[in-house]
């Protein structure tokens, strides 16, 4: 793994004008660390060769420079002890390295590359990244600088910056003899300067975000003390470097060239000169002195009056359209609603004006002057109402009231003047040319009052409609529409309210409304949904009643009624669960396939079981559903079912025993309601699947067929249904490959072809940034997913506090065995034995086989590997915390021994690569305490804790997390409880979920239920360990330990 | 955005005396002017005086750098005459507005010749100069560098007609208050000039300083973890908005042609030519 570093780092000459450059540099730890290193050279950052390698294969990044040598040895204070450098803590997590209690710094020595055009190399070394996650990663100084260089682009975009002059007084020159200097010694500089509240914010902001690290970074070795950059003084210095580079490299045109010509701009966009032979002369300062005032008047302006100053537009009546009048008007700062028109003003007696005064401060005239004054430097028109004593307004004719209203009303109100409009101006108020579409038939419309099944659309179903040119809400004949485009006034008073037409969008809206006019054909709701986002950059559509609610219940997806809860369903659903089982079916009804994209812990999959609940109660057949989810969840999956509705029929579809007769397999889909199978043999029987024509096919953690190339995503897509959903608990929207992929299973052809997608989606979005892109793949992609997170307004008030789920799960093969052979040994011991030995006996048989469920290492002792591939639990809970820790939450994790979690601990360290703690009894105090500092820093990374359960049992508050897992089980369910409430504590505002990981068919199972039953039964019946246990019969002992059949699955 | 420009009452100020004097010898008088050769420039009620650093010519005996004292008095305008004018000009909402931004309005000849005056110079017999240099014709090279500095400073002070013609800045304010117009232009009066800020770098200079006592995450990840999303920025609406806001024509801006359209152009191609990065 190669972690990619840079930053930006001033010249050490401290000249007056002192620059700097970017630098990279990318850390490689070895496969064995060195002990000590004997030089300053940095042990882990790519020698020069090895650099340049990695920058022009991997990071494709040119590194011939013809000018100098971009190659150089940069001074780093990295944190270090026992004279090594510390791994980053992005390199940390790939190695297994201890973090020393104490460090210091030190400065050393790393090869480094300077990078040119940053904010455009950052932009593409970060994309590389993301799409190679897997070779390598950016450290987070780089990523640092990639969020700074994106937010500083706004500077440009929105243009904040300033032509400008640095006045620098140069230091007394002792004089000489002789001569008496009378003259100030001076030099003044062109420059660039950013003019913006928003950036010094914006510093501030990104202050708080930056690493040290970056502040690090020296041109040549510390004489003696660390010392580092501010942090600000950075930034800033970096910033304005920036700016000075992009205005001054850019190639302007000889057209700009000449209407600046000897003027202070020409100065700043070409300052080399100057920069090197500043202005020393009176010209010189005159300059900077005009320059200073109006600056300053720039940025004051009109800020110190008691009010501000308005303009109101009134319209023009419709016998004399060249009429309109912007009339004066002033309202109190201290109390807005105060406002007086000037007219009215000045028609007040002395006691009357004086009264005003009292709002508008004590020199109201004066200022009121002022501020008209530089008011009508802005815009020249307001003269014209001032060639009076008393100033009351102006008139404008139309085009300037257009002009007024386009643009000038925006630079007053951006230079703090109100400014206020015709209500038809305002974005509520307007009236839009569209193109209307008209359903024309009633079986557009859900059926209404029917039953489940009722009133599906097949896929084929269309929508009969007919378009219509409209304004606002009023139709407009074709001659009407034509005759608005004809006029040449921008501005047009239509049925007695003027509106603005945008000509260009309303001929293309004509073109396409004769092109389509004549069709008859009928669209698809899913064919409309993507000519509606294909157009809308030209054409705005408008719907009739029926189709605007069913478009709006699309787009808010809280609109919907409840359905009854079916009555195969035996849980309770909760009321946005009722919604969500809502959603799902009505998308179903008007054919589109949906995907439920709910938080982990909101139940989606009860949402699913109550969905089929449904369709079982229709009066027609129902075909079988076929469920496709990875092996880890299977056993859940038909635990559930048999919970929430025992009356619908499932199979898992399994394990080396499972059929392969396509006539046999036909049979038993035929027997059941719902077929269940894994994402690998999705692919390995694809044609016993395929042979089957199913009702629906739904894909549990839908990330499996996230890579479109894949034999088994292919195979999925081939599979035969009517309806098609996808689950998921990651937010899918955020990795639009995937989202693409998901999209080609559910709904093919809407998001395009791959290559397509990658050119006018992915690229735009996740390189560029473009918010246009993102903003219409969201418009398109919005009504199909139904995403709802814990924090959600409408889901916190429908649950409880706690939410408590049990997580079954199933053993490998290999656990099975041992598990077996466990039970056997037992089973002719124990009849053997009595007293304490039989007790003792008990016990290790109970220790044992909780230790086979965790995992085959636990139990065998023998240093084997532990992979998620031997344990379906440790599998399960390996998916759960990546789905936690992705959506930027934290979590527990109790196991009652030590050696799990170590194991553990070790385990998401190297493979997830996320902030792991572990405490159990042997933990000195203050590393725990060390640890619950950094797990509860709401800014650090998402992490994971896991605890030994009793040590983590009390005094610890972590109330950070909001996922609790028990790996294993206590046999007390008020010790589990106590566990349970670490994070369930004083401070603690989110909802808390609980996961309790069962094995299937085990004791653990059994355990279970027996604690279920005499949940009533108070602890000191229960004890506070397990011996309670020992009190069973030989009899019924060997009835809770012994293994059935549907534990074991196989790949 | 509407077109407007703007007067230059310095170059108005330069035409009007051309009118009475012979162009060419003006002429000379701006190199005098931009060359800072016009030392203890002096301006009073009616009278300008200055010292100008002459030229050494070893031709005619001048080894030395001579210093001339130059001198002009400008007929004044009688005080009640001015109380005429005063009037007027405080009975506009928009002569008083300029003049509180420091502008000369447009129009202000009019005023005058309601009451049958120029503001500017308007015959020779308004003048009456004196240099102490050895060339006999008027103007000097001498007199036209002070008149070119009058110029220059008319630009941004408006007030200076006034004093030139007679007035002084406090009769000039018992004036204006006599209207209530009048009342808010005399208060501008009080502003002083701003002082240059002297800078120590050309960019901002980071400083070095010892270490903070930080975490080994604080080293590593700063104190906030980066925001989630990635910021974005949009064009704006109105273009080159934050110069627009003093209007077109600053004092700082020698040209004829729009300086409000020039920085709409440059904004634009900084952002059309660099969009490689993304802006």
């Amino acid at each position: 793994m190669h972690i990619v570093h840079g930053t930006w780092i001033p010249e050490d000459r401290e000249t007056f004008i002192q620059k700097g450059a970017f630098w990279l540099w990318v850390e490689k730890l070895p496969e064995s660390l060195p002990e000590k290193q004997k030089t300053p050279k940095h042990p882990y950052a790519l020698s020069p060769k090895d650099l340049k390698e990695f920058l022009t294969k991997e990071l494709q990044i040119e590194t011939l420079d013809k000018r100098h040598d971009p190659f150089a040895i940069r001074y780093f204070f990295l944190p270090s002890h026992n004279k090594m450098p510390l791994p980053s803590p992005e390199a940390m997590r790939y190695a297994a390295f201890e973090e020393p209690e104490e460090f210091e710094l030190s400065q050393w020595e790393v090869p480094c590359f300077e990078l040119q055009n940053v904010i455009k190399k950052l932009q593409h070394i970060n994309f590389i990244c993301l799409t190679n996650p897997l070779s390598f990663q950016p450290a987070a100084d780089l990523l640092f600088w990639y969020h700074y260089t994106r937010s500083f682009r706004e500077i440009l975009i929105k243009e904040l910056y300033i032509p400008g002059l640095k006045y620098h007084a140069a230091a007394a020159r002792p004089a000489r003899k002789g001569k008496m200097k009378n003259t100030e010694e001076f030099a003044v500089y062109p420059c660039w300067e950013i003019v913006a509240e928003k950036y010094d914010e914006k510093i501030k902001k990104y202050c708080n975000h930056m690493p040290l690290v970056c502040t690090a970074g020296f041109e040549t070795p510390a004489a003696k003390q660390t010392e580092f950059h501010d942090r600000e003084g950075l930034l800033r210095h970096f910033s304005e470097c920036l700016l000075q580079e992009i205005i001054t490299e850019t190639k302007f045109t000889q057209k700009l060239d000449n209407q600046i010509k000897d003027t202070l701009v020409h100065y700043c966009a070409y300052p080399t000169n100057m920069l090197q032979a500043p202005m020393t002369n009176q010209d010189g300062l005159i300059l900077y002195k005009k320059w200073a005032s109006w600056k300053e008047k720039l940025t004051v302006a009109s800020s110190d009056a008691a009010f501000t100053l308005g303009f109101r537009l009134i319209e023009a009546r419709s016998n004399n359209v060249d009429y309109w009048v912007v009339e004066f008007m002033a309202a109190s700062k201290n109390d807005p609603s105060m406002q007086i028109s000037l007219s009215e003003y000045w028609a007040l007696g002395p006691q009357g004006k004086r009264d005003q005064e009292k709002h508008f401060g004590a020199d109201f005239q004066k200022k009121l002057l002022l501020n008209m004054g530089f008011a009508a430097r802005i815009y020249p028109k307001i003269w014209d109402g001032l060639e009076t004593q008393e100033p009351g307004g102006f008139v404008l004719n139309l085009n300037e009231a257009f002009a007024f209203l386009r643009e000038t009303s925006w630079v007053l109100e951006d230079a703090g003047y109100r400014v206020i409009v015709p209500s038809w101006w305002t974005p509520q108020g307007r009236r839009r040319a569209k193109i209307r579409l008209k359903s024309s038939q009633s079986d557009a419309k859900p059926a209404a009052g029917g039953g489940p099944g009722k009133g599906h659309m097949s896929l084929e179903s269309v929508i009969q409609y007919s378009y219509e040119l409209s304004i606002g809400d009023e139709q407009v004949s074709h001659e009407e529409w034509q005759e608005l485009v004809n006029a040449k006034a921008p501005l047009v008073l239509f049925r007695g309210q003027w509106i603005e037409l945008d000509r260009d969008k309303m001929e293309e809206m004509l073109e396409f409304w004769e092109k389509h006019e004549s069709e008859q054909q009928g669209l698809t709701f899913q064919q409309l949904l993507k000519m509606e986002a294909d157009n809308s950059e030209s054409i705005v559509f408008d719907y009739d009643d029926a189709l605007a609610g069913m478009m709006d219940k699309l787009r808010d997806k809280s609109r919907f009624e409840l359905v009854d809860e079916p009555a195969a369903f035996t849980g309770t659903l909760r009321p946005y669960q009722r919604r969500g089982v809502s959603w799902l079916d009505y998308l179903e009804q008007i054919g589109l396939n949906p995907c439920l994209a709910d938080d982990m812990g909101l139940g989606k999959t009860v949402q699913v079981i109550a969905l089929l609940a449904r369709e079982q109660e229709s009066a027609e057949a129902v075909l079988p559903t076929l469920l496709i989810a990875p092996t880890s969840v299977l056993g859940n999956w038909e635990r559930e079912v048999q919970r929430f509705a025992p009356a619908l029929k499932t199979f898992i579809h399994h394990g080396p025993k499972r059929t392969q007769d396509k006539k046999e397999f036909h049979e038993a889909c035929a027997n059941n309601n719902l077929i269940i199978t894994s994402f690998a043999l999705a692919r390995r029987d694809e044609k016993l699947l395929n042979a089957m024509k199913w009702q629906r096919i739904i894909v549990d953690e839908a990330q499996n067929i996230k890579n479109p190339d894949t034999a088994q995503t292919r195979a999925i897509g081939k599979l035969q249904a009517d309806f098609r959903l996808a689950l998921t608990g990651t937010p899918i929207e955020n990795r639009l490959m995937d989202l693409w992929s998901i999209f080609n299973f559910l709904n093919p052809g809407y998001l395009g072809k791959q290559a397509w997608f990658k050119k006018f989606f992915e690229i735009p979005i996740q390189r560029d940034n473009s918010i246009v892109q993102s903003e219409a793949l969201k418009k398109l992609v919005e009504p199909f997913i139904l995403r709802r997170v814990k924090t959600d307004k409408s889901v916190i008030a429908d649950l409880p506090d706690k939410v408590e789920h049990k997580q079954y799960c199933n053993l490998t093969k290999e656990q099975a065995s041992l598990y077996e052979a466990v039970v056997q040994e037992v089973n002719r011991e124990i009849d053997k034995t009595e007293g304490i030995q039989r007790k003792g006996l008990m016990l290790a048989t109970l220790m044992k086989l909780k230790q086979i469920c965790n995992h085959p290492v636990q139990f065998l002792q023998d240093g084997s590997a532990f992979t998620e591939e031997r344990s379906h639990k440790l599998k399960r809970l390996t998916e759960m915390v990546e789905e936690v820790t992705e959506n930027d939450e934290s979590l527990l994790v109790f196991s009652q021994f030590k050696e799990i979690g170590d194991a553990l601990q070790q385990y998401f360290r190297q493979t997830m690569h996320c902030n792991t703690y572990f405490i159990h009894g042997g933990t000195p105090r203050h590393k725990r305490e060390q640890f619950i500092e950094a797990f509860q820093d709401e800014d650090s990374e998402p992490s994971v804790f896991v605890l030994s359960l009793k040590a983590g049992g009390v005094g610890i508050t972590l109330t950070r997390a909001n996922h609790v897992f028990h790996f294993d089980r206590w046999w007390n369910p008020a010790v589990e409880e106590q566990a349970t409430d670490r994070a369930f504590r004083i401070g603690q505002k989110k909802n808390v979920f609980i996961h309790k990981f069962i094995t299937i068919g085990t004791l653990e199972e059994r355990i279970d239920a027996m604690l279920e039953e005499k949940k009533s039964l108070s602890s000191s019946i229960i004890g506070a360990d397990e011996s309670w246990l020992t009190d069973l019969d030989n009899k019924t002992f060997k009835n809770l330990i012994q293994l059935s059949k549907e534990a074991v699955l196989e790949e | 955005m509407a077109k407007f420009s703007r007067t230059w009452w310095g170059e108005r100020f330069i035409e009007a005396l051309e009118q009475f004097t012979d162009p060419a010898r003006l002429k000379r008088g701006r190199s005098y002017a931009k060359g800072g050769k016009v030392l203890n420039y002096k301006l009073s009620t009616g009278e300008i005086t200055a010292t100008v650093r002459g030229s050494v010519n070893p031709y005619f005996g001048v080894y030395k750098e001579p210093r001339y004292k130059v001198s002009i008095a400008i007929t004044p305008i009688s005080v009640k005459q001015w109380s005429k004018v005063i009037q007027e000009i405080a009975s506009k909402a928009s002569f008083v507005s300029k003049l509180l931004m420091n502008e000369v309005p447009d129009r202000i000849e009019e005023v005058f010749a309601k009451t049958g005056l120029h503001l500017l110079p308007h015959s020779s017999k308004d003048f009456k100069t004196d240099c102490s240099c050895p060339d006999w014709a008027n103007p000097c090279k001498h007199i036209a560098g002070v008149y070119y500095l009058v110029a220059s400073e008319l630009d941004h002070n408006p007030f200076l007609l006034f004093e030139l013609r007679g007035l002084s800045k406090e009769a000039l304010q018992k004036e204006l208050a006599k209207t209530p117009l009048g009342t808010a232009l005399s208060q501008q009066l009080e502003t002083v000039e701003v002082e240059p800020k002297s800078v120590d770098s050309y960019f901002t200079r980071p400083i070095k300083q010892k270490t903070e006592n930080a975490t080994l995450k604080e080293f590593w990840t700063g104190r906030k973890r980066l925001p989630k999303a990635i910021e974005t920025a949009t064009p704006p609406i109105v273009h080159a908005i934050v110069v627009k806001k003093q209007g077109d024509f600053p004092p700082f801006w020698g040209r004829d042609n729009s300086f409000v359209e020039a920085m709409e152009l440059l904004y634009n191609e900084v952002r059309t030519r660099n969009k490689s990065i993304g802006i």
